[in-house]
């Protein structure tokens, strides 16, 4: 494989990575609150704690993709120095 | 995940064990017998097996086979090592490649008739990925000790409150789509295979899913190994 196509591959990866990990901890965010309402605290709290778990769940993908963002460039400027 | 015949089942029943026709057995002996199972077992005699007729004894000149693995096993150190570096590469090599040769073993099979992918159970995909991020914590608590915990902290301690659930979403995360993308991208394969054949089998209209499916196994092999390598270094490398 040449360096190029190799490249492709990886970043292939890595971005098919972003949607699926944003919408899964939205909707674990969401779950975990809806479960803490409705199962352990037995609807005392509800709907507070479902939304603030979703926000929590929200926060995570974005950082999620902060994160790679700022690695992937940390990575280009890594490559310019070489 | 029903194919027309599994050449496997049908000589389990020859020989008189239980094979269930559901997804998932009842008792030992039909749980043992369940598809995904044998075919895990037959991916893994093959990987056994094979490198060793093909590789022969292992010389200064090397034959035709002994290139083959050569350019396999070279290649993928070669991968490992841009990303995490020479030394953790290789210590972290035998599990990687491991997963990179069974994943693309076991995705490619189940193009052939008469056998199918394990990977397209969620059983076989969630073991590997709970094998993969239990390692990245374990090697993270190994190099940093007991501050491997600050990689969930963020930056300054006020933010602790917010980051600390964000962070434990985030890696729950992880581990539900990396499983889930494998598992849903083979059993999709699989599924559509399985009824092009029996629509329109006698034609050529699975041809381009055949091609496509190919495709899509070397990827998703591809993928699940570059983000262990990932999770790996991210937890091995200094927090910020």
């Amino acid at each position: 494989m040449s360096q190029t196509s190799k490249e492709i591959f990886r970043q292939l990866g890595l971005y098919s990575h972003i949607g699926m990990t944003s919408v899964f901890s939205v909707f674990l965010g969401l779950g975990f609150g809806y479960w803490l309402d409705y199962k352990v605290f037995d609807e005392k709290t509800a709907p507070y704690l479902t939304f603030i778990f979703l926000g929590y769940g929200i926060a995570a993908g974005f950082i999620n993709l902060w994160k790679l963002t700022t690695r992937m460039n940390d990575e280009e400027n890594r490559g310019d120095k070489k | 995940m029903e194919h027309p015949i599994l050449f496997i089942n049908v000589i389990l029943e020859l020989i008189g064990l239980p094979v269930p026709h559901t997804v998932v057995g009842h008792g030992l002996a039909e749980q043992l017998c369940v598809p995904y199972m044998t075919y895990t077992w037959l991916v893994m005699g093959f990987l056994i097996i094979v490198p060793r007729i093909t590789m022969g004894n292992l010389e200064i000149m090397p034959g035709k086979g002994q290139n083959f693995w050569e350019i396999v096993v070279g290649g993928m150190e070669d991968f490992f090592a841009e990303n995490m570096g020479r030394e953790k590469a290789r210590m972290l090599f035998p599990m990687l490649a491991t997963f990179a040769l069974y994943i693309s073993v076991a995705n490619l099979i189940g193009l052939m008739p008469g056998f199918m992918s394990p990977t397209s159970n969620l059983n076989i995909t969630l073991a590997m990925t709970v094998i993969v991020w239990l390692t990245h914590h374990v090697l993270g608590f190994r190099y940093h000790g007991f501050n491997y915990i600050k990689h969930f902290l963020g930056p300054i301690p006020v933010l602790i409150p917010l980051m600390l659930p964000i962070e434990i979403i985030s890696n729950i995360a992880r581990l539900l789509s990396l499983s889930m993308r494998l598992f849903g991208n083979i059993m999709a394969k699989e599924n559509l295979l399985t009824v092009l054949f029996m629509l329109a089998g006698a034609y050529f209209a699975p041809l381009p899913i055949l091609v496509l499916g190919v495709l899509v196994s070397l990827i998703q092999a591809l993928v699940f190994t570059l983000l262990a390598v990932l999770y790996c270094s991210q937890a091995m490398e200094e927090a910020h």
